[in-house]
């Protein structure tokens, strides 16, 4: 594979609430390479956008990284993201790590003409010759497909939703970064929309070649962006594999879970079925491994062991005592198909 | 309702303003009934500062034996005329005495009286410690005479202190500041309700009818609310004969209200999008019914946070009108007293300052405890701003 | 599949373009506030129950043992209206000699034009009212961002506590407290030289001593305008500074390694401050209408006193000449501080109808 640009070793971050603390993700530990996309999936409060905050440091004040590191590496030069000074981590982000937040809507400020703040952006991080900037902003532009001219002399409130997502995404790679965070880039568009969305976003990664951390529950969204796809369930990741792992040969009891959620064409609808229970309290998780509750699989040593995260096949982790039992079930999930 | 005491309770600054009113409440009821309300005119306490009250004094030979009222009976005691004294005789009701009565004279009447306690023809005299100082005690004083500084006060505490000390006409201002909020409390609540009632039934009426209707009142509205509202205040009460406190609540409600119809227009508006309101239109019931029993239960917060708004509001105006002589000065009041500071020169006096910063902090403590009391009511009713200060 | 845009190409018609036009219609719309202002004014002056013009009748009568005719006439002369025209008619002259800038003659002061009168006092006004909105507007917004970055911390407490007591507190009240405080009891400055609105020694001119002594006269009123706004400025700054923090453009304009102070004044102060527009028209009139007492309490040679003194001498041309050109400063300045709105928020450019 090629070269890693973003490595993340087992990061832990606690929220520190009146109650006690929020275990919000816990040892967590991937690499990014270059040019790939890898999809985070798991429900809401699973610790997907924690994580990501975490690498541009902007987790809210209540926040603690108990441990772990994020190794970047640019032009063969590797630093640790958590080391970083103030002055390194603003120009770190959005110049290395662009991060478009879900709901585009409110993501422009109203006052100022998108000119300005592709202009803002680029000023922040010493990007100083003012026609180089508009000529590459235009070029963007038509990439994601907006009229360019017209869009750079807009206000935010002349657009639409729609136009405002895709000037968001052009305004991330501005300054040819390595890493794009999407989160949940296209919630609250409508099915068309996230569709060219998406379309537009492949064509850029493959343009400019940078890596993508898509986050999202839209298992769909995910399968077609993603070339891996990591599951994370109660703060932790229990499963990581490339798309046709987690989409076809799920190890993890989870990832099976949330697959089975998703209605299929083919599917009678009393086939359809949720995950059982609810996600844990995570001030006092389950002991063992923390989806043992909900597990249809589980059996007395996920209650007093927590499973090992490792590699049952080439670049297909997962964290369960019992993989064999899924895979059974699997199989039987596809055969009715 | 039910969850306001314990926000109440943990808003502390919202806790001061309501100990604070509850204060005035006291004040204007039961304060007032115990203490009442002194008017009488009394030549010898004009201006006296802070704690002066009436002694007793005596040659320096009777300082022992001369020390309550008790002791004199059968002995003559010497008062002055239009002071404190024969008032205090009066009240204090003790048989047998021999009273000489002095003139006040323009101020001669003192020397006099202080003389025949000298010369013996008297054995006692009651008279004000502020004379004392001025008279025996202080040399620096224009009106001091070595001659009588033997005289001995032999009962420094005869009559009580005035907490506050007394104004320019003499009259004790302790009871003037204890008695002279009720009517200008009253009024403002009156100002308060009628201008929040106005704004309310014409705010409502707006956006409920709509169209033609609403955009008149609302150009209405917005035309008051341009015509600086003190001004023209001054001018109508230049025009109309303020004599009674109705009037002038009855005034200052009417030119005060277009701000809050703004507001409760616009609420009205967004209420009237909420889903049992639309319903309760699709089911046609009765405009009266829509308004007090969806509308009015929903908004109760913000009406009644306006409403205390609007007492400071109305304190505000009258306390100025009263304070530049445009309103009714027959009543004592706060407004009345600061008004004297002005137009009596009060203002620049430096023993007067009791004067003047007596209601001076009456009324900038009720506004404060007014403002705080709806701050704290605000984040009663709006959850979004618990936790803020 | 390129999509097109419909906000910026502009395709209405020229006279739609004209009514439409965001500055024009404010400003024909504070025409007509003025317009009606002046309706008002004159119908209550005239309509009012005690009509001054009828009680300024009786006292010539009584005064100068005139017959009610001639009294009659030598008010209508001083009062600027033909004794014999109707009401409405008398309206239609006063509107046309308003025009012509004529607000008629003093009664008290014979021979005196109002608009004269006004001149003189006006700008003393002026400068104390505009510099003192001024200092609050930008102190008040400066502290009450302040308070809404360190929100819930010691120093939005102190913050928030100090301005809700400023703000409860009457402008005249502080008035007296300063005098009686500063000037009376700790002898910071002698009052009676702060009277007036400059030191008679030095003559008015383009000059530093004047300069100075109109600072020196002016300084406390200021103070006092100052702290009897400050309040409701920090106050509004802090809650809408609080809610704009919580913006997603901020979050991202941080995530996007913006400078600090970037983000301080264009993302979040200048979004901020929007709301705060709408609140100084209010703010205006409150303060204008406060230098009334304020300007007496001083005794500051300014409309405010002049207003005052003209209604305590039952000098009604002149009292609706002070009346007016008040009400036609808040108009304007409303006007101008609409207009500057409208420069900082692309979003009531447009339409305006928002």
């Amino acid at each position: 594979m090629s070269e890693v640009v973003l490595s993340v070793q087992d990061v832990s971050i606690v929220y520190r609430v009146s109650r006690g603390q929020v275990k919000a993700s816990q040892h967590i530990s991937f690499d990014l390479h270059k040019g790939e996309s890898l999809a985070l999936i798991g429900e809401s409060g699973s610790g997907k956008t924690t994580v990501s905050l975490s690498f541009i440091d902007m987790l809210p004040s209540a926040a603690k990284i108990t441990g772990g590191k994020v190794l970047y590496t640019r032009d063969g030069k590797t630093e640790n993201i958590f080391e970083f000074s103030e002055a390194r981590m603003r120009d770190f982000r959005w110049h290395d790590c662009a991060m478009v937040f879900q709901g585009a809507q409110n993501a422009f400020n109203p006052v100022l003409k998108i000119k300005e703040q592709f202009l803002d952006t680029a000023r922040a991080h010493g990007w100083r010759d003012k026609g180089k900037v508009i000529k590459r902003t235009l070029e963007l532009l038509r990439l994601v497909r907006l009229d360019p001219e017209r869009t750079l002399e807009s206000f935010p409130h002349e657009l639409s939703g729609g136009m405002k997502q895709r000037t968001l995404l052009a305004l991330g790679v501005l300054l040819d970064p390595q890493v794009v965070i999407l989160d949940e880039p296209t919630t609250a568009l409508d099915i068309l929309t996230q569709r060219a969305i998406i379309e537009v976003l492949k064509e850029m990664q493959s343009r400019l070649g940078f890596s993508i951390i898509f986050i999202s529950h839209d298992l769909a969204l995910a399968a077609e962006m993603a070339d891996r796809v990591a599951t994370m369930y109660a703060g932790e990741m229990v499963e990581l594999g490339s798309t046709q792992h987690i989409f076809y040969e799920p190890l993890h009891p989870y990832s099976l879970g949330l697959l089975q959620s998703v209605p299929r064409l083919s599917q009678d609808k009393d086939e359809l079925s949720s995950i059982k229970g609810n996600p844990p309290d995570l001030i006092d998780p389950p002991s063992g491994c923390k989806f043992h509750p909900r597990c249809p699989f589980a059996q007395e040593l996920c209650n007093q062991e927590e499973p090992v995260f490792k590699e049952h096949e080439p670049g297909h982790f997962a964290a369960c005592h019992f993989t064999e039992n899924v895979i059974e079930a699997r199989a039987n999930l596809w055969k009715k198909d | 309702m039910r969850t306001f005491w314990p926000l109440l309770w943990q808003n502390k600054v919202g806790l001061i303003g309501f100990i604070g009113l509850v204060f005035y409440l006291l004040l204007i009821t039961v304060f007032q009934w115990m203490v009442g309300f002194d008017n009488e005119v009394k030549l010898d306490q004009i201006n006296s500062p802070p704690g002066s009250r009436l002694v007793l004094l005596t040659r320096p030979e009777d300082k022992d034996s001369y020390t309550k009222l008790q002791d004199l009976v059968g002995h003559k005691v010497g008062i002055l005329e239009k002071s404190g004294a024969p008032t205090f005789l009066e009240k204090s009701n003790v048989e047998g005495l021999e009273v000489e009565t002095y003139r006040w004279r323009s101020g001669r009447g003192v020397p006099e009286s202080l003389e025949a306690l000298a010369a013996g023809e008297v054995d006692a005299l009651i008279i004000f410690s502020k004379l004392v100082r001025r008279y025996v005690l202080d040399p620096s004083s224009r009106d001091y005479k070595v001659s009588l500084s033997h005289l001995t006060v032999s009962n420094p505490k005869l009559g009580p202190a005035l907490l506050l000390g007394a104004d320019t006409q003499g009259r004790d201002m302790f009871t003037h500041v204890i008695n002279g909020g009720r009517i200008l409390i009253i009024t403002a609540i009156m100002a308060g309700l009628i201008s929040t009632a106005i704004a309310f039934i014409l705010g409502t009426v707006a956006a409920l009818a709509g169209g033609i209707v609403d955009r008149i009142l609302v150009a209405i509205a917005n035309f008051i609310i341009v015509i600086p509202r003190f001004p023209l205040l001054i001018v109508l009460a230049a025009m109309i004969t303020l004599n009674n406190w109705l009037l002038l609540a009855t005034l200052i409600g009417l030119l005060a209200w277009p701000a809050l119809m703004r507001a409760i227009r616009a609420q009205v508006l967004s209420l009237r999008e909420r889903d049992y309101v639309e319903a309760a239109m699709a089911l046609d019931l009765s405009r009266m019914h829509i308004i007090f029993r969806e509308i009015l239960p929903n908004m109760m917060g913000f009406v009644v946070i306006n409403f205390v708004v609007a007492i400071t509001t109305a304190m505000y105006d009258q306390i100025g009108l009263i304070f530049l002589g445009m309103a009714p000065i027959n009543d004592y009041t706060w407004g009345v007293m600061l008004y004297f500071g002005r137009s009596r020169g009060t203002l620049f006096n430096i023993d007067s300052a009791a004067m003047l910063l007596a209601p001076v902090l009456a009324i900038a403590f009720f506004q404060v405890c007014l403002v705080l009391f709806s701050r704290a009511l605000e984040e009663a009713f709006d959850p979004r701003l618990r936790g803020a200060a | 599949m390129i999509q097109s845009l419909s906000g910026p190409v502009d395709t209405r018609p020229w006279w739609q373009k004209l009514v439409q036009n965001y500055t024009l219609r404010t400003f024909v719309q504070s025409l007509f506030t003025v317009w009606a202002v002046i309706t008002f004014v004159f119908f209550l002056i005239r309509l009012m129950p005690g009509n001054p013009v009828e009680i300024y009748v009786n006292y010539l009568m009584n005064t100068e043992n005139l017959t009610y005719q001639d009294a009659y006439n030598r008010a209508a002369s001083q009062f600027k209206f033909d004794p014999d025209a109707s009401v409405v008619q008398q309206y239609f002259v006063y509107l046309g000699q308003l025009l012509r800038g004529d607000m008629g003659e003093s009664i008290t002061s014979t021979g005196t034009k109002v608009s004269s009168q006004i001149l003189r006092y006006l700008p003393w006004t002026v400068f104390c009212v505009g510099s003192a909105l001024l200092i609050s507007f930008l102190l008040g917004m400066l502290l009450g961002m302040l308070a809404a970055y360190f929100r819930n911390t010691w120093v939005d407490n102190v913050i928030s506590f100090l301005a809700s007591i400023v703000s409860a507190v009457p402008d005249y009240i502080w008035a007296i407290l300063i005098l009686i405080i500063f000037g009376v009891q700790l002898k910071w400055f002698n009052v009676g030289d702060m009277r007036g609105t400059y030191d008679p020694a030095t003559p008015p001119g383009f000059n530093l001593p004047f300069i100075l002594s109109a600072l020196q006269h002016a300084i406390l009123p200021i103070t006092t305008y100052v702290l009897g706004s400050i309040g409701r400025w920090v106050l509004a700054m802090r809650g809408s500074t609080t809610s704009t923090l919580g913006e997603d453009y901020v979050n991202i304009a941080r995530a996007r390694g913006l400078k600090q102070n970037r983000i301080m004044t264009a993302y979040v102060g200048r979004n901020a401050a929007l709301p705060l527009f709408t609140l100084l028209a209010i703010s205006i009139g409150f303060v204008l209408g406060g230098s009334v007492i304020v300007e007496e309490a001083f005794v500051y040679k300014g409309l405010g006193s002049f207003l005052f003194w003209s209604i305590s001498q039952r000098d009604y041309t002149s009292m609706q000449g002070v009346l007016l050109i008040i009400t036609i400063a808040v108009v304007f300045s409303n006007m101008l501080a609409d207009l500057l709105y409208s420069r900082l928020d692309p979003r009531v450019r447009v339409t305006g109808d928002k």
